[in-house]
């Protein structure tokens, strides 16, 4: 099985998704599992940190497209944060800082769920 | 120390200073790669050294009269990104310097006086626009040494202002080459995941999270043609789903098709999608991909049609691949299935075919490639007598032998016990009608030698009537006595039984369907009682084995080897 992993975090009303290893085609159903069932959970403010992020490619960036739309309509946001160079230059190559919040830190994001 | 100044030092001082501005200047300007940044410094330095108070930037459009105002000091009517019409003589864009009073209806249009100044901006090829310079604030007019100085400072910034436009256009252009290196990387990786993926829905779903993601779209969906079965196998923000019939219209559209084009398809408005694009697969119109915009609003351009079409078509190679894969399993299944019925099959005929005093008596089974339900049986009882049963049971394969298998274990199950043939019969019949769905049926005959070998009580529930040839009569006698298959109905009315003495000579031929079933090459032909009964009369004094070869070789002919149903026949020679 290919390294990836999703953890959840709570602070105040925010979800936190710390996500690490690479997001590809084979793990991005995980990621994908993730959103859906916070959206079941009523939990449309989502941080996801991607700190430990190596890795990223086209699917996994097509999961984020797919539930932008659903969570904002819900009244909700997803908001990216801590990416290193490598994984931000795919985000940035494919126009999603137009998009999605890209935040340089979690605290920041969590600042601005809160405004 | 020298502290008078004379006009020549003034004069030497005036131009180091300026010779030193100039240079900083320029270092400031060439390093720049901002053209706004450089822009702005010329008209501020320019403005400040002179002590002009109104000044602005042109930038030529790039058609020919029209002009951006890119800067602007001072009060004027014009604002900044204003774009305004200058219809200059072709012969003045020759000059480095214009005169505002030589273009009196330009510097009006401009907002500012006659007394101005307009230095072009232009490098060897190109014009860039002006460097627009009201008088000076004292009313005096620019000096020659000034004026050469601005015209040194155009020059430089001209260039300043060519590089860093050039500069921007290379990052573009090395954006664009990322973004098509990425394009490529993702096709590459996809190629592999998908190569290890044998789920369908997982090669779909995949290719719909990557579409996404590279196209930055939120609608999308994939519809593929499986044996003329059209249907969405992906899809991601769709409001309404397709009818088929407009799931056909999808099919009939250009290969690359932008929907504000006229076209017959309300789903594709109603779902906002802007580009369909059809996938073949040996050279067949098997996929249909359509993308809603993209969220940065971008127009899709020959680069993003090829890149759908690669990435849809190595999705439809590999759904193309699973399909086989799966095909290629459920035959290897069938056939594992079939050679299990045929062992279960093989298993229930009596081997080797048992011996009665008195009979030469001969069986045989041939089963068709599908394994038809054909059974036999030959069983002693505890009163010495025996027991020929022949049965041919509905269906094929493994379903038909497990019944078959069900049948056996109760003709030998009560074949011991002292009941009559009609009253077993009865409980079989009834066993099997409870026990089994309504479409399944065995046709069935049994028939019991008595212990001396004379007499033949037999029940016939529906199956073809075996015929028994004797010495002296031209027609054989067929054996029709018993009541209806096993396993239609309930019994209630009593199955029939009939007896038989039997005379020396007596040849007893039990057979199945499969024999008078029998079709020729052109299927045009069964086989029919008739022959079996001909091959039959041609063959009465030969032994039993030699009788049912007969038989056999016939069909063989008559059927040019091609069997579609098991084929069973016994034999029974009365000594």
């Amino acid at each position: 099985m290919k390294n990836f992993s999703i953890a959840t975090r709570q602070k105040n009303n925010v979800t936190i998704l710390d996500i690490s290893g690479e997001l590809d085609a084979h793990t991005a159903s995980q990621l994908e599992n993730a959103l859906k069932s916070l959206i079941d959970d009523e939990s449309y403010s989502i941080i996801v940190n991607c700190s430990s992020l190596d890795y990223i490619a086209s699917a996994g960036l097509g999961v984020f497209m797919a539930y932008i739309e659903d969570v904002r309509s819900l009244g909700g946001d997803i908001k990216l944060t801590n990416m290193n160079d490598r994984v931000y230059n795919v985000f940035d190559l494919l126009g999603f800082p137009t998009l999605y919040d890209i935040l340089e830190d979690e605290k920041e994001a969590l600042t601005s769920f809160e405004n | 120390m020298n502290t008078k100044s004379t006009p020549s030092n003034t004069e030497e001082r005036q131009s180091r200073f300026e010779l030193r501005t100039l240079l900083e200047t320029s270092r400031m300007l060439i390093e720049s790669q901002e053209p706004d940044f450089v822009l702005n410094n010329l008209l501020l330095i320019t403005m400040g050294k002179l002590l002009v108070p109104k000044g602005m930037i042109l930038i030529n459009k790039d058609s020919d009269y029209f002009y951006l105002v890119s800067k602007i000091k001072g009060r004027s009517s014009l604002s900044e990104d204003d774009t305004i019409q200058l219809n200059f003589p072709e012969a003045a864009l020759e000059h480095a310097v214009l005169q505002g009073t030589d273009h009196p209806e330009i510097t009006k249009k401009l907002g500012l006086p006659d007394e101005s100044i307009l230095f072009n901006l232009r490098t060897t090829n190109h014009h860039l626009g002006f460097l627009c310079l009201g008088p000076k604030g004292t009313g005096k007019s620019l000096t020659d040494s000034e004026l050469e100085f601005i015209e040194s400072l155009t020059i430089i910034s001209s260039v300043a202002i060519a590089n860093s436009r050039m500069f921007q256009e290379l990052r573009l252009i090395n954006r664009k080459l990322d973004r098509k290196v990425h394009d490529l990387h993702t096709l590459l990786e996809l190629s592999k995941d998908f190569n290890l993926m044998v789920d369908q829905e997982e090669i779909a779903r995949t290719f719909k999270f990557a579409m996404l993601g590279q196209m930055l779209i939120r609608t999308f969906f994939f519809v593929l043609d499986i044996e003329d079965e059209k249907s969405i196998v992906a899809s991601s923000g769709l409001k309404e789903k397709p009818s088929n019939k407009e799931l056909n219209t999808l099919f009939e559209l250009e290969d690359v098709f932008y929907c504000e084009e006229k076209h017959d398809c309300p789903f594709l408005e109603k779902n906002d999608i802007r580009l369909v694009i059809a996938l073949y697969f040996q050279n067949e119109k098997i996929g249909v991909v359509g993308v809603g915009s993209p969220a940065n609003n971008e127009s899709y351009g020959k680069e993003q049609v090829d890149f759908l079409q690669s990435l849809g078509n190595l999705a439809l190679l590999t759904i193309q691949k699973t399909l086989l894969l799966e095909e290629q399993v459920e035959k290897k299944r069938m056939e594992e299935e079939l050679n299990l019925a045929k062992t279960i099959q093989q298993g229930l005929f009596p081997s080797p075919i048992p011996k009665i005093k008195g009979f030469d008596l001969k069986a045989t089974n041939i089963s068709s490639r599908q394994v038809g339900g054909d059974y036999f049986d030959i069983l002693e009882t505890q009163d010495g007598g025996s027991i020929l049963a022949i049965a041919d049971v509905t269906g094929k394969g493994v379903p038909a032998s497990l019944l078959m298998a069900n049948l056996q274990s109760m003709l030998h199950a009560l074949a011991p016990i002292g009941i009559t043939l009609a009253e077993a019969t009865r409980s079989i019949n009834n066993i099997i009608y409870e026990n089994t769905p309504p479409d399944k049926f065995i046709t069935f005959f049994w028939g019991k030698i008595s212990a001396d070998g004379k007499k033949f009580d037999y029940v016939n529930a529906g199956h073809n009537n075996p015929l028994l040839f004797r010495e002296g009569i031209k027609k054989p006698i067929e054996l029709d006595k018993g009541g209806v298959i096993l396993g239609a109905i309930p019994s209630i009315t009593p199955y029939d039984s009939a007896s038989i003495e039997f005379q020396p000579g007596d040849v007893l031929v039990l057979y199945t369907d499969g024999v008078t079933e029998a079709m020729n090459p052109q299927k045009t032909e069964e086989y029919e009682e008739e022959r079996l009964i001909a091959c039959l009369e041609n063959n009465l004094e030969k032994p039993s084995q030699d009788i049912m070869d007969a038989v056999i070789e016939d069909i063989t002919d008559f059927s040019d080897g091609v069997q579609y149903d098991d084929i069973t026949l016994m034999v029974l020679k009365v000594n």
